[in-house]
């Protein structure tokens, strides 16, 4: 590359040197490339093959054509897992939004021992779902549980409930713990973005008598358009991607009631062995997840031009 | 308001805005209280769970079930070398600290030499190949032919097999964290450092890598927490006790001995999060930063 500076007394060297200088930059993403597309991009696209086989991992596998998905239309599990990720996202994301905001908004004051409340609200995080998904089972048991002992001196112990045991209740539950997991991570990137905000706008509505929740309509809440953007759609892809809680917690039950699309596909896939269709059922997944993803980039280019 | 009113009326406008400004601080100290009182609230709906976990863990078997709020009465110091023998956490330690430090190590050389070539070099497909990282980095893998990749690969059951996916996975964000932060720093920099007789990857290794300490920081405690905390993945690749990571050991041991002997589990559900918590509590800032930086800047 030094010698670059040399014109064209040589060309053939040169000729070569510019090849090289060009080659060279994919020689840096190279590695990095190769990993990506063996343990991610392949088993993409390999699922496709696999989801057209019928097969359980011993015998020879069967090529069965589009028999897999034309299977999953008739699949009676896959309704009610897709609804109950619908509403876990529905909730999760709502409870999780407004949860984040309100109290985002409360630490952005000057206010004593805000980084004592930050790095509280933060910690759960930093915990696996495998220790939070145990200790809220435990919490949530009938008779030693916390949260049934709480109702009980508070009063309420007519509230007291097997919480996980009834379908009524099992899947809310589980969306409680995904929101008490999260919703602190949520709020940090809302703070960021309200720290990105000048206190100029609120001053200057002040002074021309705007109230505190026309500043909040009118000024907070459209310039925090792109983080929440960033916000509901990690919220709402970590929903459809639910696996870690149900399967702990409930394992999918009572009677279904709480079988999640990742469930669903663990479940054909590694306790009935249908390799064929489970890898079928993987692309609802990936399509559902994918079209989130591109809706979202799609919304924070439209921003960018504005 | 005319002028005139203006001017007659200055010494009322004075007190009334004194007036106001008295009841504008009251009302200021009301919302500060009012915040305090809802963050109190979140916080120990946030931390007493965690706290009442370490509770247990020293509490007896009994005493949990009718002790349930209070401090233990005996520090029980036997649940936890029970709960170390019977959950297999010298292993399962081990395990999380060589395959999360393995994946750390990996993504942060990789995604470094990556992010600086996206944001230095202009080369066919750049762009193509930084979006399609991104568009699919989301995308949930299909579990199954990973699966069978790794069993033809003779990778299950081994922490190089779990590793290898945690790696692809998170080399998407890491290396738009570090394509970020190159295309901050003036190319200058690596100009005048060839002059001094650098190449270009010399340069990098020499000039550019010891000021990347923000990035890298931000990068690694990112990948090492969602490494440690993987479950999914060691789920369905390892089988044997011996190569078991922390999320695995504590959920094997949760569903085998979590009827009869809950107080153990509590000491292994302290054992498994306490390290994280306690390294958390200590760089709190490197750790939030780090977790959020992918979504604050994207």
């Amino acid at each position: 590359m030094t010698a670059s500076a040399a014109p064209s007394e040589r060309p053939m060297p040169q000729r070569q040197m510019r090849r090289r200088r060009n080659l060279a930059p994919y020689l840096w993403i190279l590695p990095s490339l190769l990993l990506y597309i063996v343990f991610k991009l392949a088993p993409m696209f390999a699922g496709i093959y696999l989801a057209l086989l019928k097969w359980d991992g011993i015998e020879q596998p069967e090529f069965i054509g589009l028999r897999n998905f034309a299977r999953i239309l008739s699949d009676d599990v896959i309704g009610l897992a897709l609804w109950h990720n619908v509403l876990y996202a529905f909730g999760t994301v709502v409870a999780k939004i407004t949860l984040a905001l309100l109290l985002a908004l409360l630490l952005n004051q000057s206010l004593r021992g805000r980084t004592f409340y930050r790095t509280a609200l933060f910690l759960p995080v930093v915990m696996s779902f495998v220790v939070v998904g145990i200790l809220w089972s435990w919490l949530y048991s009938t008779q030693f549980g916390l949260i049934n002992s709480l109702l009980t001196s508070l009063g309420l112990g007519m509230l007291a409930h097997d919480w996980l045991g009834d379908p009524a209740t099992a899947l809310w539950a589980l969306m409680l713990v995904d929101i008490w997991k999260w919703y602190g991570f949520h709020m940090v990137i809302f703070l960021a973005g309200l720290q990105t905000i000048p206190v100029e706008l609120y001053e200057a509505a002040h002074i021309d008598g705007a109230s505190r929740f026309q500043q909040f309509a009118r000024i907070t809440l459209p310039l925090l358009q792109p983080v929440m953007l960033v916000n509901v759609t990690l919220a709402l892809m970590g929903a459809f991607n639910v696996f870690d809680i149900p399967y702990i917690m409930t394992e999918g039950g009572p009677a279904n009631s709480t079988i999640v699309m990742a469930l669903h596909i663990y479940i054909r896939g590694f306790k009935f062995y249908q390799f064929g269709y489970a890898a079928a059922l993987s692309y609802v997944l990936l399509v559902l997840v994918t079209l989130i993803a591109a809706i979202q980039m799609k919304m924070m280019s439209g921003n960018d031009a504005n | 308001m005319s002028e005139s009113t203006l001017l007659s009326g200055s010494t009322a406008a004075k007190t009334g805005a004194f007036a106001a400004g008295k009841s504008m601080r009251s009302e200021r100290a009301a919302i500060a209280i009012g915040s305090h009182l809802v963050l109190i609230v979140a916080v120990i709906t946030i931390v007493y769970p965690v706290v009442w976990m370490i509770f247990a863990s020293f509490k007896s078997q009994t005493e949990i079930v009718t002790n349930i709020w209070g401090l233990p009465q005996s520090l029980r110091w036997e649940n936890y070398s029970e709960a170390w023998a019977n959950a297999n956490m010298g292993f399962a330690i081990f395990n999380s600290i060589v395959s999360s430090l393995g994946t750390v190590l990996l993504v942060t050389i990789l995604a470094a030499l990556t992010g600086y070539a996206f944001a230095r070099f202009r080369f066919r497909f750049s762009l193509a190949i930084f979006l399609l990282l991104i568009f699919t980095m989301h995308a949930p893998t299909p579990v199954i032919p990973l699966y069978l990749m790794l069993v033809r690969l003779k990778l299950t059951d081994s922490l190089l097999g779990l590793v290898l996916p945690m790696v692809a996975g998170g080399l998407p964000l890491a290396i738009f964290i570090f394509r970020a932060f190159f295309q901050s720093i003036p190319s200058e920099l690596v100009d005048a450092a060839k002059v001094d007789g650098c190449n270009e990857f010399s340069a990098f290794r020499r000039v550019i890598a010891p000021i990347s300490t923000p990035a890298i920081a931000t990068v690694a405690i990112l990948q090492f927490v969602s490494a440690w905390n993987e479950y999914f993945l060691a789920l369905i690749l390892l089988r044997s006790p011996e190569v078991r990571t922390i999320p695995l050991a504590i959920q094997v041991f949760f569903y085998a001995w979590g009827r009869t002997q809950w107080e153990q589990v509590f000491a292994a559900l302290t054992i498994g999060s306490l390290p994280m918590i306690i390294l958390y509590i200590v760089m709190q800032r490197h750790f939030i930063q780090g977790l959020t930086a992918g979504s604050v800047k994207g």
